[in-house]
């Protein structure tokens, strides 16, 4: 049943591609199927109470590697895997009404919807390490698809190659600290892990190293900082997306690796310091990038990345044997991001405007989606009555319990950061929904205003409505939490709304009052000169080096004139040369006895063959005409096939006498392309004497070395060839009795299959390079001998 | 660069494509117990249609030709790939290869057949394929004849990119 849940949208996914061609806008009811099923299933998975708290299933996949297709669920995984697919219903649904019939390749998007559904649900289940970092790349691939969904535009482009950039190098250090706990541990399931504990003692320097590695996997994938610039201009997405990848799910992989890693990790030394930094700076830094940013996907993006901070930086702070409230944290993100999300979507939508300052007074035209803004940003800035009050209580509660058993530094700063967050987050949400939905209506807003369907907003009003509903009745989430408590990660506490007057209670009032008062000086001053200051622009520093990573490329290839061959191909063989050369000396003392060799007999035939070889290659030296010393050249090839013939290698004859025969009509047909002969050519553009000598020195040194390596190679004859026993094998097993053929199609089919497939890529990206010399129709009328290039025709003739 | 049409070299070009289509057709079955397969094959029929190309000229090949040579190499790479799979669906390794024996074939009588034809098949399209495309591409961008149709276009070249020659005008405007 796991593996159905699990597979559905990963073997779904193709089809809907195909599917959207015929459907069109409809097919996302048909993309809608998957996430409700895989949905459906995990929930039956969940609730059902005879299963042990921590099960597995195994699938052999490439046992040789012994990497399985092995699962592992328990209590994070199940939470994880509802959240994703039930986010992914919800977005689904959202998205048929949002994007309806306005986007090209519908069925498209929703394949990379549904494969990148699969790809969350299999890291959140995988139980292999490595199966886990494979599933970890591909929501960073798909990320990248759906990220560049509009690809037409600049900033989708940008955006997408930074998140792909920045999530996959720091996925592949998470590649690395995973293959460190492998070899540390010696073995690469986490079942196993989680019940063994990891051997401190004998390898604790290792295991940190691993630790640190894997950190920073998570801290990319969250957009931690200093890794924190991606996730707002990965906003360039469709909002659903944005919802859904860059809120709810994608982006907490990271929350889930620390999670996963929590009950292994947390003796180390280094966890807390670097958590508990890392975690609580993104969540300040990004708290106050949020306020001074005004698009409002900005918005929200800096915020999800603040909270992001503090659900990553509780992990640090907890002490060992558990946490207490991450679950809770975690629901209330999502409930209340996901909404956020969808109801900005739903505003941009209607009005077209990005922009918190350009719109306002929305909420006499939407009074539903108005309230469920109002509750998600209550939530967000954690008023009583909704999820993230209690929320607020049990994060000051958790700050506030170690600070009186005793304050280390890192606390004290967790708490300075996380205050001040507060504050700012709570300015923040009020400028959100009340720019949004109150105030005076702008112009522009009544001009463009449309108003959308309720589907659309629909699973924004859930969201709300969840908040709201476990806000005053918090009693549901204990059963749930409890269930799902995992050994050494979660220790649930009772929730409930009400604590008494405790210290939390002050503070949080107290960060009310000074965030409302944050808010009006915004306010008065129009938000004039908020923004966001150029030393923190991280992404633009990123794009900077990309840029000059482009350029100090290009400055390369320039510099070795790998545009002109004449000029290119000197600096090569030159290397070449002296690299065997170099080798070859070292070898020359014991060649000179093994040189003549008895054994050596002068073959007439072959050596006449040969001699024959000598004169063609001479000629191309000698003929002064192209097309003459083009043929000298064919001649020769062709007598090397020849000379193959009396080495009884027939096989290796007839494809040599083809690929010359095919060689020498794309060289023909390259050279005619050439205004003049070669003599031309030669005489225009003489090298200079010295180069000449340089040329002239380069060939004998390569020829020198060619003989040399000859001659060490046949003086040495391996001492286990393998031909015989192909040539044994290939009647009995191959049941044929050309061993080449056998060879390819049979013994070595795998490579054979390999190599025809980097033909068709090698050949598409030809086409592609060449449709990159396009010559417009105007040029094409200039006739052959103008500008070179590829002519496009807007119309076939017939 | 052809010269005048000649109607002796058409003639003989056209027997010439079959022949060596034939002779292809033999270098591929033949190829597991004797010198030939796929690679061979398709370089040789590769070569009769360069023949025919040249026969009756480039412009004229979409009439006999009536698709992208780009067609058959991906089929050729499906169906080299659809063999490996076939035994993957049964439960055997990727790739395992499978023969058998046809009895009362008319003429031949006892055939020995194998799913290695077919993966050779497949090598023999692609080989076919690509070395065509790239061959009449480059040939057509020397005949004043448009080298790729607007379904080209469309298949290979990104809408986004602009032609290179603009792109290096432009570096060097921001480079001066």
């Amino acid at each position: 049943m796991l593996l159905l849940a699990l597979g559905l949208p990963m073997v779904g996914s193709p089809f809907l591609a195909l599917a959207g061609r015929r459907l069109g806008a409809r097919v996302g009811w048909l993309a809608l199927i998957l996430p409700v099923m895989s949905t459906v299933l995990l929930g039956v998975l969940a609730m059902d109470r005879s299963l042990p708290a921590r099960w597995g299933v195994e699938l052999p996949w490439v046992p040789t590697l012994g990497l399985n297709l092995s699962f592992l669920v328990d209590g994070l995984s199940l939470m994880f895997g509802l959240v994703v697919s039930g986010m992914g219903c919800l977005v689904i649904f959202h998205a048929i009404f949002y994007l309806g019939t306005d986007y090209a390749h519908l069925g498209r998007f929703y394949s990379y919807l549904a494969l990148f559904m699969g790809a969350m649900l299999g890291t959140v289940f995988a139980d292999h390490v490595v199966l886990l970092f494979l599933f970890w790349e591909l929501t960073g691939v798909t990320s990248f698809l759906l990220i560049g969904f509009l690809h037409g535009e600049e900033k989708s482009r940008v955006g997408a190659r930074q998140a792909l950039l920045v999530t996959g190098s720091t996925g592949l250090a998470l590649f690395a600290g995973v293959m460190l706990l492998q070899r540390a541990t010696g073995t690469s399931s986490l079942s196993v892990l989680l019940e063994r504990g990891l051997p401190w003692g004998e390898r604790g320097g290792e295991l940190s190293l691993a630790m640190v590695l894997m950190l920073v996997g998570a801290f990319g994938k969250s957009a931690q900082f200093p890794f924190h610039f991606w996730l707002p201009n990965a906003m360039a997405a469709p909002t659903p997306v944005s919802a859904y990848l860059h809120s709810a799910t994608m982006v907490k992989l990271g929350v889930f690796l620390v999670a996963r890693m929590y009950p292994l990790f947390v003796v180390s030394p280094l966890w807390l310091p670097l958590l508990g930094t890392v975690g609580f700076t993104t969540m300040l830094l990004a708290a106050v990038l949020a306020l001074v940013s005004h698009d409002l996907k900005s918005i929200l993006a800096w915020s999800t990345i603040s909270q992001l901070g503090f659900l990553i930086g509780q992990y640090g702070l907890g002490p060992v044997g558990g946490v207490g409230h991450d679950q809770l944290h975690l629901l209330n993100h999502v409930l209340y991001k996901g909404c956020l999300f969808m109801v900005a979507g739903v505003a941009m939508h209607a009005t077209g405007l990005r922009d918190v300052r350009e719109m306002g007074g929305l909420f006499r035209r939407l009074p539903l989606l108005g309230m469920a803004a109002v509750l998600a940003g209550g939530s967000m800035a954690g008023l009583p009555g909704t999820l993230g009050f209690l929320g607020k209580e049990a994060m000051l509660a958790d700050l506030f319990q170690p600070l009186r058993d005793g304050a280390s530094p890192w606390v004290l700063y967790a708490v300075g950061c996380a205050g001040v967050a507060s504050v700012v987050k709570i300015a923040f949400s009020l400028r959100l929904v009340t720019g949004v939905f109150f105030g005076k209506e702008p112009d522009g807003v009544a001009l463009q205003y449309h108003a959308p369907g309720l589907g659309m907003q629909l699973p924004a009003l859930l969201l709300a409505a969840g908040s709201l509903l476990f806000g005053v009745w918090p009693g549901l989430l204990d059963g749930l939490f409890g269930q799902w408590a995992v050994e050494g990660l979660n220790r649930p506490k009772p929730l409930a709304v009400w604590h008494g007057w405790s210290v939390e209670l002050f503070t949080s009032a107290g960060m009310v009052m000074m965030g409302v008062l944050l808010h009006e000086v915004g306010r008065r001053t129009g938000w004039r000169g908020w923004r966001i200051p150029g030393v923190l622009q991280a992404d633009k520093a990123f794009e900077w080096l990309v840029e000059r990573f482009q350029g100090w490329t290009k400055v390369w290839t320039r510099g070795l004139r790998a545009d002109r061959p004449a000029d290119h191909l000197p600096i090569v063989v030159t290397f070449v040369v002296m690299a065997l050369g170099a080798g070859l000396l070292g070898l020359v003392p014991g060649l000179a006895e093994r040189l003549w060799p008895e054994d050596v007999g002068m073959d007439p035939l072959r050596t006449g063959v040969a001699g024959l070889i000598a004169m063609t290659v001479v000629g191309v030296l000698v003929l002064r005409r192209w097309t003459a010393q083009l043929i000298s050249l064919a001649v020769s090839g062709f007598l090397t096939c020849f000379y193959f013939v009396l080495y009884r290698a027939p096989d290796l004859a007839l494809t040599q006498i083809l690929v010359e025969t095919v060689t020498l009509i794309l060289v023909l047909l390259l050279l005619a392309r050439f205004p003049n002969s070669a003599q031309v050519g030669e005489e225009t553009r003489r090298p200079g004497r010295w180069t000449h000598y340089f040329h002239i020195g380069l060939s004998l040194a390569t020829g020198c070395v060619a003989t040399g390596l000859i001659l060490v190679v046949t003086s040495a004859p391996h001492p286990e060839p393998l031909g015989a026993r192909y040539l044994e094998q290939t009647v009995p097993l191959a049941k044929g009795s050309n061993a080449v053929n056998t060879l390819l199609v049979d013994f070595r089919g795998f490579d054979t299959l390999g190599e025809v497939t980097v033909l068709v890529v090698a050949t598409l990206g030809c086409l592609g390079l060449l449709m990159r010399y396009k010559r417009t129709p105007e040029e094409t009328r200039q006739g052959p001998l103008g500008p070179p290039g590829f002519g496009v025709e807007e119309q076939r003739e017939d | 660069m052809l010269g005048p049409p000649s109607f002796i070299f058409r003639s003989v070009v056209r027997f010439l494509f079959f022949l060596v289509n034939v002779f292809a057709l033999y270098l591929l079955l033949r190829g597991h117990n004797l010198p030939g397969g796929g690679f061979i094959a398709g370089l040789a029929s590769a070569i009769s249609l360069i023949l025919l190309s040249l026969g009756i000229g480039l412009a004229e090949l979409h009439r006999v030709m009536r698709f992208d040579p780009m067609r058959l190499a991906t089929a050729g790479l499906a169906l080299a790939l659809g063999t490996g799979l076939i035994p993957v669906g049964m439960g055997r390794p990727f790739l395992e290869h499978f023969d058998g024996y046809l009895e009362h074939v008319p003429l031949l009588g006892r055939v020995h057949v194998g799913t290695p034809l077919l993966f050779d098949f497949g090598v023999y399209l692609v080989v076919v394929g690509i070395t065509c495309k790239v061959i009449f591409v480059l040939g057509k961008s020397t005949q004043r004849l448009v080298a790729l149709v607007a379904e080209d276009a469309a298949r290979y070249a990104s809408p986004v990119e602009r032609p290179i020659e603009e792109t290096e005008e432009e570096g060097g405007r921001n480079g001066s």
